[in-house]
């Protein structure tokens, strides 16, 4: 098989396979799919008007690729589906208009052409938002592009590169994209079309044979599969409306006035076609005026409306069956942005804010108990004066509460790191516990007022480190020397590694000069971490 | 005699398949349009050479059904049963591959197609004791009972310096548990039902291997045991020198991850394994 060059069967073909592919996925996809609606439909939509392009494209006898694309591309106006479908045939037009007039196509062709399809779907929008299918698309065309460019151009080579660079922007799609992140997902539709571009790819590369007996993999993103609380107990509270979508068959209709006419009632909305045939998608509270008012434009076809509120309904229970449930979910105490932030990166399942001079109370432990997804709980305090709080819960609920006695953030992290996911909770407890004593902590911070520590007398805003938050071991300036005089105290001879969390009043690059004279002094390995927190100017983990 | 067949990812290097008489079949590695069987065209250190000149990023696939056909027919003419021993399923299409081939293959033998749910060298432990009671003249029946009941007493558990690799190509699992972390760490990994599965994470590579050797240590009465690691030689002896001692020598095992498990890990894994005794 030539992998230079493709014809109108041939494409065919590559996207027949793609749409097998895309169908295997499919509920992997329905299962992530949480923007712009968490309808879980993006699979099935993506599939059916995939289907309905392929059908269209197999009446066509014509053996030009610029022929076929065509088809398809009016195959897949005529069966778009929801918003990703609608985008989907947004790139099909593009995609034939690159190909417009060609026999066949090779990797430059196919560049161009992935170049006109991401255009395209931008133009169909609205509002476009990044982090979505056409972000996805774009990458991969700017790929294709340079490779066009700088290989031989066969249209393997170029199309091995879209679809690596579709893959990578799939993956950083919840960079972008902020509810995406806090779902935990990568974006469906994205990964829709990366699936299948790949299915596509296997066929032109003679592996046709291969996808019988295998699943596409859904592509992982940089984060952690943390359950997220917030979604599963989140109730129905802002109605989503119902989605829209229809077909008008007219005369000189034009897209740019519809659109315009509809953008004010309501959202997601994707106007896409020709002077006589327009595709509309939107999701709207009020369908029927929208019906009403195309209905002046020509005759309406495939109308379909679907009530999503109705359809979230399914979705979270379609993702509660699929959700990983946790054994054993950890409940931390921390205050900082960048402390909140290294707890979750962990896998805290909660963390509550909180710490020296603001403990958390009871019941705003007890709620953040409560609502983690599993009856078994290790709570993490990370402050003497919350241990006797978080002892009290033990007897407040009927879930099993385990408190590690963590003094210190340090040794928070470590417990947590520590943590064993293959073990029972009497037996990690066991082993959170041990590790506390493996980890030294230092603590800098200003005298509020004059005090007596160990026998020593402290004056009103002098420094003072403290060693696991009960010895002071240093007081004077803020200098490096103080710091320095501290971790001697604390045996820093004895670390392997040490961690300085830096505060909300210090700044980074004062951090990191302590953090160099320490390499410098000792042989040991030294992180510096954002922790942000409140009153202690650095809190330092001697491991 | 017993012919036991593994594939590439299995943790049986050339040398020890030629040791126990065990058939590979190997998987392949593509970079671009550069097609290379696994431990055949190209070994470990090769791939790590080309991954760091290559511009392409690697990719990998299973042999199809016709491959495996070809191989147990040729198989075939030797012996009339055979006993394969594969990768994961959730880890690759090789195992599914080998069922479809064994069922084209018109030749009066009986073939036996395991999947050990595990990789690498948890997956060789099966594969070599599988090897040593076929030479000693156990039957097919004997062979596929005694590893079916084997493959809950294979303890493994990995160290990475990164998992990158493994969420690239996908394999990462329940490991994704350990993405994302805003602190420098050394993740222990372990396999489980077939798939990647996170356990701990420690601060560094010389805690990582602390980790690993108490691990073993924790086990008792090793049957067999395996250390395995993939451009660290000298971090693998600094390990294999500390768990020696556990168990005979002849049951102590030194393997190298290949080019096409290379590809979904990256550098710098390594593995302890233990087959425990019943």
């Amino acid at each position: 098989m030539r992998t230079d060059l493709a014809s109108g069967p041939m494409l065919k073909k590559m996207f027949a396979l793609g749409t097998v592919w895309l169908e295997k996925a499919g509920p992997d996809i329905n299962a992530i799919n949480v923007f712009p609606i968490p309808d879980g439909d993006t699979g099935t939509n993506m599939l059916l008007t995939m289907q309905s392009a392929m059908e269209e494209a197999n009446q066509n006898q014509n053996r030009s690729a610029g022929s076929v694309a065509k088809s398809m591309a009016s195959g897949a106006l005529m069966g778009a589906r929801g918003n990703s479908g609608v985008i989907l045939s947004q790139f099909w037009r593009g995609l034939a208009k690159g190909l417009e007039g060609k026999k066949s196509f090779n990797g430059t062709d196919f560049a161009k052409a992935l170049a006109e399809a991401s255009q395209a779907a931008y133009e169909g929008l609205v509002n476009p938002v990044e982090g979505t299918i056409l972000t996805v698309l774009k990458d991969a065309a700017t790929a294709a592009g340079v490779s066009a460019g700088t290989d031989s151009g066969s249209l393997l080579s170029v199309m091995e590169t879209a679809i690596e660079a579709a893959r990578d922007s799939v993956a950083r799609t919840p960079d972008l994209l902020p509810v995406l992140r806090e779902s935990g997902v990568v974006d469906a539709g994205g990964q829709g079309l990366y699936v299948l571009l790949e299915g596509a790819l296997y066929y032109l590369k003679g592996k046709a044979k291969e996808t019988k007996y295998r699943q596409p993999r859904l592509i992982v993103a940089d984060l952690p599969l943390a359950p997220k609380t917030t979604q599963m107990t989140t109730e129905v509270e802002v109605p989503y409306g119902y989605c829209t979508n229809f077909v008008v068959e007219g005369k000189k209709l034009n897209p740019q006035k519809i659109k315009n006419k509809l953008r004010k009632k309501g959202q997601s909305l994707i106007v896409t076609g020709n002077d006589s045939l327009i595709r509309v998608h939107m999701h709207s509270f009020k369908p029927g005026e929208i019906l009403d008012y195309a209905t002046h434009l020509g005759t309406l076809h495939q109308i379909d409306i679907r009530n999503m509120d109705d359809q979230y309904v399914e979705f979270i229970k379609m993702q509660r069956e699929r959700m990983p449930k946790v054994d054993i979910a950890i409940v931390a105490v921390a205050a900082g942005d960048g402390l909140f932030e290294v707890f979750n990166s962990l896998g805290s399942t909660i963390v509550v804010p909180g710490g020296q001079t603001m403990n958390p109370s009871v019941r705003q432990l007890l709620q953040a108990i409560e609502s983690a997804p599993s009856d078994n709980i290790i709570l993490l305090p990370n402050n003497k004066n919350i241990i006797p709080t978080a002892s009290q819960l033990e007897s407040l609920t009927v879930k099993k509460v385990k408190v590690i006695p963590t003094k210190t953030i340090p040794q928070g992290i470590a417990a947590l790191l520590a943590f064993n996911y293959d073990l029972s909770l009497e037996d990690n407890v066991h082993g959170m516990e041990e590790t506390i004593a493996t980890v030294r902590t230092v603590e800098i911070t200003k005298a509020v007022r004059r005090t007596q520590l160990n026998g020593l007398k402290i004056k009103r805003g002098q420094f003072i480190a403290i060693l696991n938050d009960e010895e002071l071991i240093a007081k004077g300036n803020k200098t490096p020397g103080l710091i320095f005089e501290a971790l001697v105290r604390a045996d820093i001879e004895g670390a392997e590694m040490v961690t300085i969390y830096y505060g909300a009043e210090t700044q980074t690059t004062e951090a990191e000069e302590i953090a160099q004279e320490i390499r410098n002094r000792y042989q040991t390995e030294v992180e510096v971490v954002h922790g942000g927190q409140p009153h202690y100017d650095y809190i330092i983990s001697l491991e | 005699m017993v012919k036991i067949v593994t594939d590439s990812c299995s943790g049986i290097t050339p040398e020890l398949a030629q040791e126990f008489g065990i058939s590979v079949v190997p998987l392949y590695v593509q970079f671009g349009n550069e097609v290379y069987r696994d431990n055949v065209d190209l070994s470990t250190r090769e791939f790590y050479q080309k991954l760091e000149e290559s511009k392409i990023a690697p990719t990998t696939s299973a042999p199809g059904p016709d491959v495996f056909a070809e191989f147990f027919t040729r198989l075939a003419e030797e012996t009339d049963e055979i006993v394969a021993i594969m990768l994961s399923q959730m880890l690759s299409g090789v195992y599914v591959a080998a069922l479809k081939g064994k069922t084209m293959v018109t030749k009066d033998c009986r073939i036996e197609i395991i999947d050990s749910t595990l990789a690498i060298s948890a997956q060789m432990l099966l594969v070599i004791s599988a090897a040593r009671m076929a030479r000693s003249g156990d039957g097919l029946d004997q062979i596929v009972d005694w590893v079916r009941k084997a493959i809950p007493r294979i303890h493994i558990q990995m160290t990475f310096d990164t998992l990158e690799y493994l969420r690239k190509g996908g394999r990462i699992g329940k490991a994704q548990a350990f993405l994302g972390s805003l602190l420098r760490v050394n993740p222990i990994l372990t396999l489980k039902d077939g798939l990647v599965y996170p356990v701990a994470r420690v601060r560094n590579r010389t805690k990582a291997i602390d980790y690993l050797v108490d691990f073993v240590r924790r086990l008792s009465r090793i049957e067999a045991m395996a250390v395995e690691d993939v451009t660290t030689p000298e971090d693998l002896e600094i390990l294999a020198d500390r768990l020696k001692g556990l168990v005979s020598p002849e049951n102590f095992y030194r393997s190298k991850v290949d080019p096409v498990v290379g590809v979904h890990v990256g550098p710098r894994v390594l593995a302890a394994c233990v087959l425990e005794a019943e």
